[in-house]
């Protein structure tokens, strides 16, 4: 019953009094109260999200939206202030409002074919649940619905669309290709707004970045430890949504110091994510389903921990702050996402084995190319190197799409089949 | 050793028992709405055929979608992995396993000793599954026991394009307003539902032999289309229906012998 009653109340406070500002620190008073986490991370999590809503409301300075790969980095450096539909959509799913937004998003003619982040974006936004943007920042690369929904988004709100193309290749011509596209966006940002690329804002955006990184890389080299000292269901949450947000702020980098601490102190005191850790899980695609479900729950009571996700790799070198355009493109063109599958799979055997995995769970999220497309031939390869791969078709945001019955018969063969 | 194995399915229950490894007796029924009864009902037949009380059971493991709520359980395991077990009981060298269960469908690769290395099951959609064909055998007024008899002597040219089974229902009743013959209907529906398995089997390596379990598996028509998808035999247990309780069976000496394999 309580459980109920607190999602009931914060579906309302999300879906109705978003735009006020003491309902935003009432809802963030309440979802510190109610995780009780012994985690300073997912406190300063919080902080973030909420604050980053209300600034978003209260126009303070003009909102970008970006899709989520989309380097962070880039509003930063412009002194935007950045949104990420795809995130929010995760939170509305986690708070079970993602079924209304998706409703009025398909009332309004989105196919339920669709990415059910995208629809539930939309219906947050035609609701008018999300903050209004300025102009709207989305890539092409991995998500092959983002650049219709941000179109579209532009038309909705009248605004400005920039679409940078990431090349499936990711040599010279194609980073000269995607400088030349940031090029472009930063002199049409300067020409349609009052932000401009201030090469001291930016090269301290980057430092800052860079720093992120190094202690992302300290956390991922943590999650080495036997058992697993951290949680993968918390690592496809709130730690990729800072991943996705927060590069290049303050306010990123004090989230991974302070979760490099959480981290630290589980290893330190030999604490693992169960009591018996049995299996070591990969999760693979930066999907998870967000809506209340027994997923984890399952693994970890036959002993399976998620000890690392792909989404939280770190696939990216550290950017040169004095040429910031060309360090953000080889960020985008690193990920090994783009290009052909071979090279998603050779970053997945390196994680197998750094990790120690001893199974891998790749989730297909419905109407997502990427995840459908690749799934069984990384499944293939997987099972070639002699480790178990399960293929679990799902949806991250659309609990219409969840059989709690069918997944948990895929999830407990598969743990059997490990055993 | 006396122990038993107790499959809770979405349309039949199923109990087995061992005794030292060797079956003793079986039994099969309806699930209904209760599964808690259901599994109750179907032990209690079980144990009266082979003249047992509950009391002399040294452990039962529950499998199938109700196994969770099986008071009597020792264990769960799930369905997947007792479909392998029985069916490697029964045919040792078998390497793939087809099950056909009433609301599910499951293509399983298992190694030389019996081992689960790979699977695929049906999405949420129920084409494939018993409770397709129950539906359509309701649509076209056919005894659900005599559609595999009828779909042989079918003929070949009738193309069911739904898999939905609601649509399908509906271009089924077409279909004989249209005056096409029954048989030759449930002909088209036996192949669409293989075909759909087939492919199911086309994402695993599939090895052979092969061995169908499951209730579907009495039905000839569709393990006759099978074949003639896979271009191989495919075996079919005496009686398909109790391969998962038997690997439940299987799993429950194993787990009260500590661990000795059957």
């Amino acid at each position: 019953m309580f459980e109920g009653i607190k999602r009931g109340l914060l579906s309302k406070l999300v879906g109705g009094l978003l735009r006020s500002g003491v309902a935003i620190t009432l809802a963030k008073g309440g979802g510190k109260w109610s995780y009780r986490k012994e985690n300073r991370a997912f406190g300063l999590w919080l902080d973030f999200l909420f604050d980053n809503m209300k600034r978003g409301f209260r126009r303070e300075r003009s909102v970008a939206w970006i899709s989520a790969f989309t380097p962070s980095e880039i509003p930063y450096a412009f002194g935007l202030h950045p949104i990420l539909p795809e995130v929010i959509a995760c939170l509305a799913a986690h708070l079970s409002v993602s079924q209304h937004a998706i409703s009025v998003a398909e009332q309004n003619l989105y196919s339920a074919d669709l990415c059910s982040f995208y629809r539930c974006a939309a219906g947050l936004a035609l609701g008018g649940y999300l903050p209004e943007p300025d102009l709207i920042i989305s890539t092409s690369h991995l998500c092959d619905g983002a650049h219709r929904f941000f179109h579209n988004m532009s038309h909705l709100f009248g605004c400005d669309h920039y679409l940078i193309d990431v090349p499936y290749g990711s040599d010279g011509r194609a980073h000269a290709y995607l400088v030349d596209q940031l090029r472009d966006v930063a002199d049409a940002i300067e020409r349609r707004t009052a932000h401009h690329l201030d090469g001291e804002r930016a090269a301290e955006v980057l430092e800052l970045s860079n720093r992120t990184r190094q202690v992302m890389l300290k956390i991922n080299e943590l999650r080495r430890a036997i058992p697993s000292p951290f949680p993968g269901s918390e690592g496809m949450s709130y730690v990729l949504g800072m991943n996705f947000s927060a590069g290049g702020s303050e306010l990123g980098l004090a989230f991974f110091r302070a979760l490099h601490g959480v981290v630290q102190g589980r290893v330190n005191r030999g604490e693992g994510v169960i009591a018996e850790e049995k299996y070591r899980l990969l999760w693979l695609h930066h999907i998870r389903p967000y809506y209340p479900n027994t997923i984890f729950d399952i693994l970890e009571r036959r002993g399976a921990a998620v000890s690392f996700e792909e989404a939280n790799h770190i696939y990216w070198e550290a950017m040169d702050p004095r040429h910031p355009l060309e360090g953000l493109a080889s960020k985008m063109l690193s990920n090994r996402g783009c290009g052909p599958i071979e090279r998603r799979i050779e970053a997945i055997l390196e994680m197998a084995e750094k990790y120690r995995a001893d199974g891998a769970i790749h989730f297909s999220h419905w109407g997502c190319r990427q995840s459908c497309g690749g799934s069984h031939m990384v499944r293939d390869v997987m099972r070639e190197r002699g480790i178990p791969t399960l293929v679990l078709d799902g949806d991250g945001a659309d609990i219409g799409n969840y059989s709690e019955g069918q997944t948990r018969t895929r999830l407990e063969a598969f743990i059997e089949m490990l055993g | 050793m006396i122990v038993s194995g107790v499959d809770i399915g979405s349309l039949s229950s199923e109990a087995v028992i061992l005794k030292d490894g060797e079956m003793m007796s079986y039994s099969i029924i309806p699930t209904g709405a209760d599964t808690q009864k259901a599994a109750r009902v179907c032990m209690q037949g079980a144990l009266e055929k082979a003249h047992l009380q509950f009391e002399d059971l040294s452990a039962t493991v529950a499998t199938g979608y109700g196994r969770i709520s099986v008071p009597f359980a020792t264990r769960t395991i799930t369905e997947i992995t007792c479909h392998a077990r029985g069916a490697y009981r029964l045919y040792p060298r078998t390497r793939t396993v087809i099950d056909m269960g009433g609301q599910d469908s499951k293509v399983i690769s298992i190694d030389t000793e019996g081992r689960v290395v790979d699977f695929v099951m049906n999405d949420k959609c129920a084409a494939g599954t018993g409770r397709f064909l129950e539906v359509m055998a309701g649509a076209l007024e056919v005894d659900l026991t005599e559609m595999g008899e009828r779909s042989i002597r079918g003929k070949n040219g009738i193309v069911i394009s739904s898999m939905c089974t609601v649509f399908a229902e509906s271009e089924v009743i077409s279909l004989i307003a249209a005056g096409c013959s029954k048989n030759d209907i449930i002909r088209g529906l036996h192949e669409a539902i293989s075909k759909r398995i087939f492919t199911m089997a086309g994402k695993l390596r599939v090895e052979r032999p092969i061995t169908m379990t499951g209730g579907v598996a009495k039905n000839r028509g569709i393990v006759d289309a099978l074949r003639r998808l896979l271009k191989t035999e495919v075996l079919v247990p005496e009686e398909p229906q109790i391969v998962g309780a038997l690997g439940a069976a299987l799993s429950a000496w194993r787990f009260a012998s500590g661990g000795r394999e059957q």
